[in-house]
């Protein structure tokens, strides 16, 4: 039985986790809900042994233990089998099971590769998987190879004595409809060798293979249920979060969009990642896009800066039909983007805040064909006044000026750049209160200045509050279409529904 | 992400001095190799060991905005020689014309390995490894294998790097401070320059604001086999004869130049200048070593330990994630 | 769907027979040898120039040929291959390999009966070099991993003071083995092969074994696959990187022995152009540079496709000079048909 006790973590000043109290018992199937940012991933690498809790225990059949790493974990039964799969795809798949595990297969100093092929043999019946263990794991397709993830996890049976527990973090999102009944098939079945902790955003398929259901929100545990008896409608509104300020978010200076369309999509879809993507962003507006990890926004917000081209549909860019291959392209084409990793993608970290400004237009700051240093500074300088950037000056380099002073350079690039499309990836991830303010503001002043935007965010909260209309999107596909007018905003519930 | 903890008052010390270190060793060894020979600061050793960092500099120059960039030229000494051998062929028929054709060659041998780099993505290394032997294999298959001397007319018209016209200063050195100067400046005042930089300092950040990352690879790529090929020009102007292994034992001085000097190998930090730096340290640990009797084989152990040194000194390993 | 559920404690049996079940979709059932014609083209390409060169050149098919023309000359490169193949496997690369042979052969040479000095301690020449160049790799892995710099870096460093070692030890002149035994090394000649082929072969069994039956190989692929992955499962990378490295000091020292017998001397350019060939091999053998595929029977058939070209050239009369630019293309030749990665890798 594994317990876990009053754990909190916390990443600086954001707190992911709120003295969480779980049980796993034995032979069950536990499963775990939330929207993005209710704690599940975080409470799950704390129960792998990827992350340590900042307070809290965890106890396996009474014992408390501490885990100090993914091995530790494992040898006190607990196993992850991960969403983006683990597996090395250039190795056999006996290989993969055993990896870092051969001792018993020695002897001599050498391998005894048909003992490890029959162990794998065996392994892999017990999740019901009948394939050659020679081959190489890049051959096998997703559910396979996810079944193969599992049978690595269940061989730590002959490693350890302690109770085996499973953590499945999303393991439906890539399969199929067969598969995912063969899955859930072959876990109901397992139960006589391990309890399972099944965390997925398809609040369906979790009533169907729990016995028992956690809901999360806030990074607290909200509410405990059994799976018989509850439906999917009692759990999306546990799953709601606080009231919307509407103050916060700036609702008063909300003013409708103008009618000229400037980004359109019809059809637009890649391969694996979303499809059928229709809709039509207007100047000025501030369109939202919502939907857990896997529904196909990340890559729908790439597509439209030219980092994943579209395989299908068509993109118009101020009537014009484009294709946008590479970020360059979609520069050209008008567009800018605020990216997540801000640190990564958004800032050059050693190059000063003047550079950074200039990036995607240098031609700004350049007469008779080359670049005249004191101009960079002062347009530099003109929008540390305007955005009220705390810099000591245009010179500095950005690596160590504060979250929301690097944001707003980002901001600043674009706005130099004179883009009339943003896509912004998560602004406010990492931001404290009053910097994610500022962001606010700054989103109101670029609407009212014709500027169409393309908001993903990290709370429905956010999305609600700043967007004209939002787009809900499920596994690759838009579920929901909402409008949000100022002092007429749909619910967290009405958009969770669609989600979820 | 846990909270940062404050510095060490010594770690503090050690990133302000840092970026100064490069100079205050320069200032070191005259200072050592005076003390030790004391005929050592006259203007004619000085200018001994200007003229060999002069050649070390060309080639320096570009490797620095290859490095810089986070890539690097294993091609350059088989650029020089093969360079070398062209302009002794051409010189009889074309004369002058022979020295900025040669360069162009070079220029365009070096977009050769970035095309090759970028577009069919090879890692760099082996991308120049490649290109390298290529060159040295022709340079090999023009004469056979042997050298091309450059004969009276020839000489004459080498005038510009082997003599001495302005206040008896040699060529050379003026032509290496031109070469400075106009890296420096294409660093400082060209979009070839801030983008290189950029590209170096955070290569995602630089393709989400727009800029074409593989094109300003390969002009990277094109200048270093540019100022490759000008070495080979000068060594030849210098030796009156081209030959396929001409510039052999000057790749590994060429990348110290620029690591010793301060640019990272991780790309972004670093430039010109601070290549000059480099070269110098190079060159009087070089003639130096000479002075006091080291032979130049030993030479190479100093300098391949000096290199690794440099290099765990001024890494970035925050930029590479998984150290291959 | 009814709960099929076993009551807790039952017997842990087999979920149900073995083939009542469904196999997954796609590719989940044994694959066949060769089924990848990307996999085999090294080979096909080393079948057809044999037989190009066969139909062009009478003499290529001749015992004679094969012994000294391919065989012999194979010997060395391939063992400074079987180095290479697990390093570049792993993904990293080793450009020192001139510079520890030019070691390697510099002891053999000294510590010999030669023409430079009185010594005459006979194997502990050869015993002592391969000690030796172990050791500069074991230096070589310890650099990379302990002070954190990429292994093309700290390889290259190696590589430079190796050469300076050696050509300093030698004086800058060449040293002349006066000792038969071991220029029998090279030439001894068992079932009509030199023994250097054996060597070779023998070299070239051990690393197989090494790849294929110890942990040690294993986990060389796993580094190169995904070494996150790998770090994460425990195993052991930091120690797996420096004993590969530690183990291409070896063939190189083994190399280096052979190339001494050889050539009866050690002398400054003894090393010149193995790094070259040797990454032309590895990487036209069907080893990518980015690790985690390919391995020593690549490496083998790479080694016999350049031997062959430049054997080819050799009995068409073409220019030697020709073969080092040949190699140039083909590595990048090689190279570009082994790509099938998407954008967003950051190739340095």
């Amino acid at each position: 039985m594994l317990t876990v006790d009053q754990v909190s973590k916390s990443f600086g000043i954001v707190r992911a986790l709120e003295r969480v109290s779980i049980s796993i018992r034995p032979h069950e199937i536990v499963g775990l809900i939330g929207e993005n940012g209710a704690g599940k991933s975080t409470l799950m690498r704390i129960l792998s042994g990827s992350m340590r809790p900042d307070s809290g225990t965890i106890s396996i059949d009474g014992k408390p233990v501490v885990l100090r790493n993914t091995r530790h974990a494992n040898e006190n039964g607990i196993a992850m089998v991960f969403q983006e799969q683990s597996l090395l795809l250039n190795m056999p798949v006996a290989d993969n099971i055993h990896l870092a595990q051969e001792r018993p297969f020695m002897r001599l100093g050498l391998l005894r590769r048909q003992r490890m092929l029959d162990a794998a043999r065996q392994h892999l019946a017990k999740v019901g998987l009948d394939i050659d263990p020679a081959i190489k794991a890049g051959e096998l397709d997703f559910a396979a190879r996810q079944m193969v993830e599992l049978a690595k996890a269940l061989a730590l049976e002959e490693r350890t004595d302690a109770p085996l527990t499973i953590l499945l973090d999303e393991p439906t999102s890539v399969l199929e409809s067969r598969d995912i009944a063969i899955l859930f098939d072959r876990m109901r079945a397992l139960t006589a060798r391990a309890s399972f902790l099944f965390v997925s955003h398809r609040l369906d398929e979790v009533l169907e293979i729990s016995d028992r259901v956690y809901v999360m929100k806030d990074g607290a545990v909200v509410a405990e249920r059994p799976a018989r008896g509850s439906t999917v409608s009692e759990l999306h509104a546990m799953m709601v979060g606080r009231e919307l300020h509407a103050e916060y978010y700036r609702e008063g200076r909300q003013v409708p969009p103008q009618p000229e369309p400037v980004l359109e999509a019809r059809g637009l879809g890649v391969r694996g990642a979303f499809r059928d993507v229709d809709f039509t962003l207007r100047r000025g507006e501030v369109l939202g896009i919502a939907g857990v990890i896997g529904s196909g926004r990340e890559e729908l917000t790439r597509t439209l800066f030219g980092f994943l081209p579209q395989t299908d549909g068509t993109l118009r860019v101020d009537g014009r039909e484009v294709v946008l291959r590479t970020p360059m392209q979609a520069v050209a084409a008008g567009i800018g983007y605020i990216p997540r990793e801000r640190r990564v993608e958004g800032l050059v970290m050693d190059l000063s805040v003047a550079a950074n400004v200039t990036l995607a237009s240098l031609g700004i700051a350049m007469r008779h064909g080359i670049i005249d240093h004191a101009r960079e500074r002062a347009i530099a300088r003109d929008w540390i006044q305007r955005l009220r950037i705390r810099t000591p000056s245009a010179a500095q380099i950005c690596r160590n000026l504060s979250g929301g002073n690097q944001q707003k350079i980002v901001l600043a690039r674009w706005m130099t750049a004179r883009s009339h499309i943003m896509i912004l990836d998560h602004p406010t991830r990492g931001l404290d209160v009053g910097a994610k303010e500022e962001v606010y503001d700054l989103v109101r002043a670029l609407s009212a200045d014709g500027v169409a935007i393309v908001l993903t965010s990290d709370t429905l909260e956010e999305t609600i509050g700043l967007c004209h209309t939002i787009l809900v999107m499920r596994d690759g596909a838009i579920t929901g279409r909402f409008d949000a007018p100022a002092g007429a905003k749909p619910s967290q519930l009405q958009l969770l529904e669609h989600m979820v | 992400m846990p909270a940062a903890e404050r510095p060490l008052a010594t770690a503090e010390i050690v990133q302000r001095v840092r970026p100064f270190a490069p100079v205050l060793l320069l200032l070191a060894i005259v200072l050592g190799i005076s003390i030790a020979e004391p005929g050592f600061a006259r203007f004619n050793i000085l200018s001994v060991i200007l003229s060999d960092a002069s050649l070390l500099f060309v080639l320096a120059t570009g490797m620095t905005f290859v490095i810089m960039l986070g890539g690097i030229d294993l091609s350059v000494q088989a650029a020089a020689s093969f360079s070398s051998m062209v302009v002794a062929e051409l010189l009889p028929h074309l004369g002058y014309l022979a020295f900025p054709l040669t360069v162009l060659v070079g220029l365009v041998v070096g977009f050769g390995s970035g095309f090759v780099h970028v577009k069919l993505r090879i890692s760099s290394f082996v991308a120049t490894l490649a290109t390298g032997g290529i060159m040295t294999g022709l340079s090999l298959l023009m004469e056979d294998g042997r050298s091309v001397s450059i004969l009276d007319a020839g000489r004459a018209q080498s005038t510009w790097v082997t003599g001495a016209w302005l206040f008896n200063i040699p060529n050379i050195i003026v032509i290496a401070g031109l070469v400075a100067i106009g890296g420096m400046l294409l660093q400082r005042y060209t979009r070839f320059g801030r983008y290189s930089t950029a590209i170096g300092a955070g290569e995602p950040a630089a393709r989400a604001a727009g800029i074409s990352v593989d094109r300003y690879k390969m002009i990277a790529f094109a200048l270093s086999g540019a100022c490759a090929a000008l070495g080979g020009v000068l060594l030849a102007a210098r030796l009156a004869s081209g030959s396929p292994d001409l510039a052999n034992q000057l790749l590994l001085p060429t990348i110290a130049a620029v690591v010793v000097g301060g640019t990272a190998i991780t790309g972004g930090i670093g430039s010109v200048g601070r290549t000059v730096v480099g070269a110098l340290i190079v060159s009087m640990v070089r003639i130096g070593m000479t002075f006091v009797g080291v032979n130049i084989f030993a030479q190479q152990i100093v300098f391949g330990a000096a290199l690794v040194l440099a290099v765990a000194i001024t890494i970035d390993r925050g930029k590479i994630a998984i150290i291959k | 769907m009814a709960s099929t559920r076993p009551t807790a404690g039952a017997a842990v049996a087999p979920i149900t027979a073995p083939g009542a079940l469904p196999a997954p979709r796609g590719k989940g059932r044994p694959a066949r040898r060769w089924v990848n014609l990307a996999d085999a083209a090294p080979l096909l390409v080393l079948i057809a120039l044999c037989l190009g060169l066969g139909l062009a050149s009478p003499a290529f098919f001749t015992f004679r040929n094969a012994v000294w023309g391919v065989a012999n000359q194979a010997a060395i490169p391939l063992i400074l291959a079987m180095g290479a193949t697990f390093i570049i496997v792993m993904g990293s690369i080793d450009l020192s390999i001139e510079g520890v042979l030019s070691v390697g052969a510099m002891i053999v040479a000294l510590l010999c009966a030669n023409d430079s000095n009185a010594h005459d301690f006979g194997w502990w020449g050869p015993l002592l070099a391969l000690l030796a160049c172990t050791g500069l790799g074991l230096v070589n892995g310890l650099v990379h991993v302990g002070l954190r710099i990429p292994s093309f870096m700290a390889t290259l460093g190696l590589w430079f003071v190796g050469l300076g070692i050696g050509t300093v030890a030698l004086g800058g002149s060449a040293v002349r083995v006066l000792d038969p035994h071991i220029r029998m090394l090279a030439f001894q000649r068992i079932a009509n092969f030199p023994m250097a082929v054996w060597v070779a072969l023998a070299a070239f069994l051990f690393a197989l074994l090494l790849e294929r039956r110890t942990r040690f190989g294993r986990y060389v692929y796993a580094i190169g696959g995904g070494e996150d992955i790998a770090l994460l499962s425990g195993v052991p990378v930091a120690r797996t990187r420096i004993l590969a490295f530690a183990l291409a000091g070896f063939f190189t020292g083994l190399a280096a022995v052979l190339a001494t017998a050889q050539l009866g001397e050690a002398n400054t350019t003894i090393a010149d152009g193995r790094l070259f060939m040797t990454v032309t091999a590895v990487v036209v053998g069907g080893t990518a540079l980015t690790g985690g595929t390919g391995g020593v029977v690549n490496s083998l058939i790479g080694i016999l496709i350049v031997v062959v070209l430049a054997n080819g050239m050799v009995l068409l009369g073409i220019s030697p000079y020709v073969h080092e630019t040949v190699q140039g293309l083909m590595i990048i030749a090689a190279v570009a048909l082994s790509i099938r990665r998407g954008a967003g890798l950051v190739i340095k």
